[in-house]
């Protein structure tokens, strides 16, 4: 990706950022792994393909928000998600546009390492090689071809905005159309089982929960200095792995992202268990939608749903 | 040595279920763990390593310490049969022997008087450990460099190989011999046995990294706590606690009670010095504020303060954490970044 690292070689020359967050190669084959590039010369290290999974954005508002303090002007590869999260950070106040130079990048999706692991059965994967619409999977006593798409995430196949809606420099050719036939099939499936069949999956799959909060942690859309779940004064919540209480996190959480997820999927890659994640934060996008016509992190001058009042809104869910 | 037909591992493991709680790796989920199992069919012996640690056998992530009521106190005591653990590799068995040192085994600290954990000794004390030999170690893995091998046989009682269609049994401890004596239904392991293990054990090696001395970490450990170098390592975490809760050795706990009215109990729950809130003080206050700050707590525990406690690193090379981090941050790479790291500070400061 030439082009990538002339451009972030150019706005480090001309001083348009003290620092670009990108990708750069990671230690194992399915992993790039974020890096803070200050000099033209660390510009040569970036990278993208398939497998830079994370949203880089995110580090805009951890840890006390170390990156604004230490840099005033910072540059971020963005794909489409990641650059919708900073349409997010805009609207909520979080940080100011012009100090965020945005590097949009066409993403043709991102592998899920868990799809991959699943393909070939628990087995590791040392090497992979794309061909075309394929990719060859390779290890110690195996080699498998599978259709791309197969190992890509579930947000990148029912995307819409591969090509970093917000920018200010864009590299390369944008993805034309986006045929996405039904982002909302999952959930819809899913609504239609019984209420029985729901909890019994949601209960089944939420038990499986360890509480390393990774998914919170990665999340751009979570950025709270203090989470609930870390109120101890009085405790907000029970912080056991039982079901009862990690499910009670993660209706919270996802409460708490209602209208401000970017289905990035994220926390769906960051999870050590497996958790059917998106099983919840689809639903919670669907309804917002539906109820509110918003969808988050497109429009930087629009009022996030849950900050704004219209009287037209339905209401059903208050008056039951 | 001992050996049993693969297709008769059921009966083994059913004459072991008669007198203990047997875990064994066994899918969770969509990943796979140590579990309670009530069958050897549940056993999935087709991995390298699961991906969850086996701490929680006997260091449980949640685990209630007392309750109370109007009746009283109650401690819980085990009434049980006691534990065998089943098909765990040398990265884990020499786990046990690190936690145990924290937990249980007092006479390992200079002073004997020491706290001993009543609720890791009613697990630990009377577990059998069956070791098994690491036939084929992941891309992860580095526990050649914690003094690790696929195929040691250290913190087991009995170690097992499996040779594709049988499982060649040693016993290791005391322990281990007894219980092999008991069970009658197995063949003595031949010479060809023996030459399998041996071929099996260099096959394993040779997927292991290249060596690395990691002796002078702990003393580069010792002389690096304010230097910058932690703003590198740390930059790219975002202090979520995976690489904790996967680990074989982080054994850091948060004690929380759980009552309404006069009912209730207390319970021990792992933490994660990766989270802020562990080191929240009432006031407020937060000596480990910052993710810098936090990811050098964990790696000075593993790598310097646990040797100066118990003369061992807290890390047996499992490889887990490489796994499931997020952002990719490679506790391999950062052991060498130290290794290699050139100490700015003037000496005279």
């Amino acid at each position: 990706m030439q082009q990538l690292v002339d451009k972030v070689k150019e706005i480090i020359k001309n001083k348009e950022v003290d620092v670009v967050i990108g990708w750069g190669r990671g230690s194992l084959p399915f992993s790039a792994t974020p890096i803070f590039v200050e000099t033209e010369k660390d510009a040569e290290k970036l990278i993208f393909d398939e497998t830079c999974r994370n949203n880089l954005t995110t580090y805009l508002t951890k840890d006390k928000r170390r990156i604004s303090k230490e840099y005033k002007k910072i540059g971020i590869v963005v794909k489409g998600c990641d650059s919708r999260s900073v349409v997010l950070y805009t609207v909520e106040n979080q940080i100011k546009r012009e100090n965020v130079v945005l590097i949009g990048i066409p993403c043709n999706g991102v592998f899920e390492k868990k799809k991959l692991s699943q393909l070939v059965d628990g087995k590791e994967i040392l090497d992979f090689q794309i061909d075309r619409e394929n990719i060859i999977l390779k290890g110690r006593n195996f080699e498998q071809t599978h259709p791309l798409k197969e190992v890509l995430c579930d947000s990148c196949l029912t995307c819409q905005y591969p090509d970093a809606p917000e920018h200010d420099y864009f590299i390369g050719t944008p993805r034309k159309e986006v045929n996405v036939p039904d982002a909302y099939k999952t959930i819809n499936e899913f609504g239609k089982k019984s209420s029985e069949e729901r909890w019994a999956y949601i209960q089944e799959e939420y038990s499986k929960c360890i509480r390393c909060y990774a998914c919170r942690n990665v999340c751009p859309s979570c950025y709270c200095p203090e989470c609930f779940v870390d109120q101890n004064d009085p405790q907000w919540i029970g912080k056991t792995p039982e079901v009862t209480d990690s499910i009670i996190f993660h209706l919270i959480r996802n409460l708490h992202i209602a209208g401000r997820c970017v289905d990035c999927g994220a926390c769906v890659s960051a999870c050590p268990v497996d958790l059917d994640l998106r099983i919840m934060s689809k639903k919670v996008e669907k309804e917002i939608k539906e109820r509110f016509d918003y969808t988050a992190g497109i429009d930087i001058h629009e009022k996030p749903a849950m900050a704004s009042y219209c009287e037209h809104e339905k209401q059903d869910f208050i008056m039951g | 040595m001992i050996k049993i037909k693969k297709t008769d591992l059921h009966n083994f493991i059913e004459f072991l279920i008669k007198d203990y709680n047997v875990y064994a790796p066994a899918d969770v989920g969509k990943k796979i763990a140590f579990k309670k199992i009530n069958s050897a069919f549940e056993i999935r012996h087709d991995i390298t390593n699961t991906h969850l640690s086996p701490k929680n056998v006997f260091f449980p992530q949640s685990e209630v310490m007392f309750q109370y009521s109007d009746d009283g106190l109650k401690i819980p005591e085990r009434n049980e049969k006691p534990i065998a653990v089943w098909g765990m590799r040398n990265c884990d068995t020499s786990s046990l022997i690190m936690l145990n040192k924290v937990f249980g085994d007092a006479h390992q600290m200079p002073d004997k008087n020491m706290y001993k954990d009543p609720y890791w000794k009613m697990k630990y004390d009377n577990c059998l450990i069956f070791g098994q030999a690491c036939n084929e170690p992941l891309s992860t893995c580095f526990c050649n460099w914690f003094d690790g091998n696929p195929f040691a046989k250290k913190g087991a009682d009995v170690f097992v190989v499996d040779t594709c269609d049988h499982f060649i049994f040693e016993g290791v401890s005391e322990k281990g011999k007894a219980f092999l004596l008991k069970y009658k239904f197995a063949e003595e392991a031949t010479k060809t046995d023996l030459d399998k293990i041996a071929e099996l054990k260099k096959t394993a090696e040779s997927y292991l990294p290249e060596k690395l001395d990691v002796k002078p970490l702990y003393n580069k450990m010792s002389q690096i706590w304010d230097e910058p170098i932690w703003d590198e390592i740390s930059a790219k975490c975002i202090n979520c606690g995976a690489c904790t809760f996967v680990c074989p050795t982080c054994h850091c706990f948060d004690v929380s009670d759980e009552g309404k009215g006069k009912k209730g109990k207390r319970i021990r729950l792992w933490d994660s010095c990766m989270f802020q809130i562990f080191t929240r003080e009432a006031s407020g206050h937060n000596p480990r504020e910052l993710s810098t700050q936090r990811v050098r707590q964990r790696l000075m525990h593993k790598y310097n303060y646990f040797m100066d406690n118990y003369e061992q690193y807290l890390c047996t090379g499992c490889g887990r954490c490489v796994q499931v981090c997020p952002v990719n941050l490679d506790i391999r790479e950062v052991i060498k970044q130290i290794l290699d790291y050139k100490i700015s500070r003037n000496e005279d400061n």
